[in-house]
């Protein structure tokens, strides 16, 4: 037995390998970085230099609110969207459902950056087909790049535009997981369409939103590509730098690799914390 | 408690039709078995009497009201599916009391009915479990528990027992038979085993291909059956069918000749028009209506493959001369030890080429 482990390894060997070079040891590099000050040649080991800084960093402090922000607005929008439109797609009465499916998930197929200038585009002052849209209802035109609540509105709609589909697929996947019969049994205990959603499917779908849920906190932690193309890095001044966005700023801007290594920590570990309260506040009742 | 009535009801998705006009009459507490094999539309039709599939075409009606345009919920029907269909993430007593609390029903009229249901189905401890955690069996009595509650006018089931194991399938058999005593109510049940229909209903629905081919209770449709199919398909072990000649008429019946003998002939009396001599017919004969030499109508000379011994009774798996495989019940300590023996047929049936009985 212990002899085929040991032939086992040998064959994972070359794997493990490289799994331990590119990946635990940039993990365990930079957070040993982030207890260095990276602005003097030699380095030097200083554990107070950087985190020091992070508490009293107003940069990061405005960071960390517009990324909060974006989280606690954006996420929950996203989802509920999400949901409408999975359950659409679940709908008997929708034809061309393959059209759709595929729609929905295009998104996040499309390129980053044609994707950030369509909406550079669409939202512009003058020329951009959303400003005529409000004009031609009566409302006034919006400078979406130049004002801090616009901007954060326009990061918000982007992410969500570009993620909603590809949450609906998966929930869609999770109602479609739930048997008919259990539909037709409480039809027949004279429920309604509408409580059956309420009272069936959300319950039953719940460890497939907190999965969606997680899935968007994660990534919504690290936003970094629709403030760096959409709002021009995360303008108008800073008013959309997202951490993600500061830790690029600090790294490879200012070359500040200490610094951008605790700011890269601070956020996965608030990554996780918010993931962790998540699944406890959503568990199974035993 | 109500009448259930199909007119001539027709099922299609979309333009295959599986449903040829059925017509059947269920009586008020009448406990009836629609049965056939797999695929023969049971399902369909127990479904547009819920109302959970459209009727193509012919009426269904409950207590005397069409209910082709009325919404399931409305019916006064409540179904116990094969799969249960509990709702998974609610405790046995919420699973029974969902449909009542959903639709307002006093809550003191919700807890005197659940409490009744599970004292009728004694689950009363299992209440707050959930339904993942519970035996086969129970998962059963929970389906079952939460139709009781509705106070449905008729109980639909689907092939209730088929998920469960052998001994579980007789308890519970027995346990939804007492049930229907207690209740009164009517009940149709589908299965593809004939001897959940034989021993549960008051009347079956024999089914094949669309169709109805016989409806009777269940001793008629043994001793009496319409065809060759409800007369193979009610029975176990199943019918024998021997294929032989008519060889002439008599003033007693039509004489018919099983294997080219003429100590193999059978008299048959026949009301209806005789068939020709020489045309072809079939033979049924039950296991247990054949007889030791000289017993019956005819012997017939026979090979035997293998003998099962269950104790009080044999089944010797057995050939005729010209290859037809039969099987013969004996009482267990009258089987010869020998490869081959001479049987009589005490009783058999009579059915022309296509299948229909000759009576
Ligand atoms: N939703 C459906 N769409 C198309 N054909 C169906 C559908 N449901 C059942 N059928 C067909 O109808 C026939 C009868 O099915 P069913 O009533 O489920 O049979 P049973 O319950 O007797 O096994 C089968 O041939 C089946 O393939
Ligand atoms: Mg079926």
């Amino acid at each position: 037995m212990r002899y085929r482990n040991a032939t086992a390894y040998r064959f994972l060997t070359p794997y493990l390998l490289i799994f331990a070079i590119f990946w635990v040891w940039p993990i365990i590099s930079s957070f040993m970085i982030s207890f260095q000050a990276t602005r003097t040649v030699p380095w030097r080991f200083a554990p107070g230099f950087n985190w020091g800084r992070l508490i009293g960093d107003p940069a990061f402090f405005n960071a960390l609110k517009n990324t909060l922000l974006i989280l606690v607005i954006q996420v929950p929008v996203m989802i509920a969207l999400a949901m409408v439109m999975a359950v659409l797609l679940n709908s008997p009465l929708l034809k061309a459902r393959g059209l759709y499916r595929f729609a929905f998930f295009a998104p996040v197929v499309v390129g980053e950056v044609a994707y950030s200038a369509v909406f550079r585009l669409m939202f512009s002052l003058d020329f951009g087909i959303v400003n005529k849209l409000l004009n031609s209802i009566g409302l006034p035109k919006i400078d979406w790049f130049s004002n801090v609540t616009p901007a954060m509105a326009l990061i918000m709609i982007a992410v969500t535009w570009r993620w909603a589909g590809y949450n609906a697929i998966i929930l869609l996947a999770g109602m479609q997981s739930i048997p008919e019969d259990v539909y037709e049994a409480a039809t027949l205990d004279r429920v309604s369409k509408l409580k059956q959603f309420f009272y069936i499917t959300l319950p039953l779908l719940k460890p497939v939103i907190v999965f969606c849920a997680v899935l968007s906190i994660i990534g919504t932690m690290q936003l970094f590509t629709e403030p760096f193309l959409i709002t021009e890095r995360g303008g108008p001044g800073g008013g959309t730098e997202t951490l993600g966005l500061l830790l690029y700023r600090q790294g490879f801007r200012s070359l500040n690799f200490g610094y951008a290594s605790a700011v890269a920590y601070t956020m996965a570990a608030l990554a996780i914390a918010i993931t962790l309260v998540q699944l406890w506040l959503t568990r199974e009742p035993k | 408690m109500a009448t259930v009535t199909l007119k001539n009801v027709v099922k299609r998705f979309g333009s295959f039709e599986v449903v040829h006009g059925a017509n059947i009459d269920i009586r008020d507490g009448e406990f009836i078995v629609f049965v056939g094999p797999s695929g023969c539309g049971k399902s369909t039709l127990l479904r547009m009497i819920a109302g959970l599939e459209d009727i193509s075409g012919g009426e269904i009606a409950i207590g005397g009201k069409v209910v082709n345009d009325v919404e399931p919920a409305d019916r006064g029907i409540a179904m116990v599916f094969q799969s249960y269909a509990l709702y998974p993430h609610m405790s046995v007593e919420q699973n029974l009391s969902f449909g009542l609390r959903m639709t307002g029903n006093p809550k003191a009229d919700t807890e005197r009915r659940v409490k009744r249901a599970a004292e009728i189905l004694r689950i009363s401890e299992l209440m707050d479990r959930r339904p993942k955690k519970l035996s086969g069996g129970q998962r059963q009595r929970v389906a079952i528990g939460r139709a009781i509650v509705r106070e449905p006018q008729v109980f639909l089931f689907d092939e209730p027992l088929s998920n469960l194991d052998a001994e579980l399938r007789v308890q519970m058999r027995v346990e939804i038979s007492r049930l229907h005593k207690e209740l009164g109510t009517t009940m149709i049940y589908v299965t593809h085993d004939q001897t959940e229909a034989m021993t549960l209903a008051d009347r079956i629905v024999v089914l094949r291909g669309g169709h109805v081919e016989q409806i009777g209770k269940p001793l008629d449709l043994y001793d009496n059956p319409d065809n060759q199919f409800v007369a193979g398909f009610v029975g176990s072990p199943k019918m024998n069918f021997i294929k032989a000649r008519v060889v002439g008429h008599e003033a007693r019946g039509v004489v018919v000749e099983l294997a080219g003998e003429e100590k193999t002939r059978i008299v048959q009396p026949l009301a209806d028009a005789a068939p020709e001599t020489g045309s072809k017919v079939i033979v049924g004969v039950r296991p247990e209506h054949f007889g030791l030499a000289g017993e019956g109508d005819a012997d017939l000379p026979v090979a035997i493959d293998v003998v099962e011994h269950l104790g009080g009774t044999s089944f010797l798996y057995a050939r005729t001369a010209n290859g037809e495989d039969v099987v013969i019940q004996r009482d267990a300590t009258r089987v010869p030890d020998t490869p081959g023996i001479t049987v009589s047929i005490r009783k058999s049936y009579l059915f022309d080429e296509k299948g229909l009985r000759l009576r």
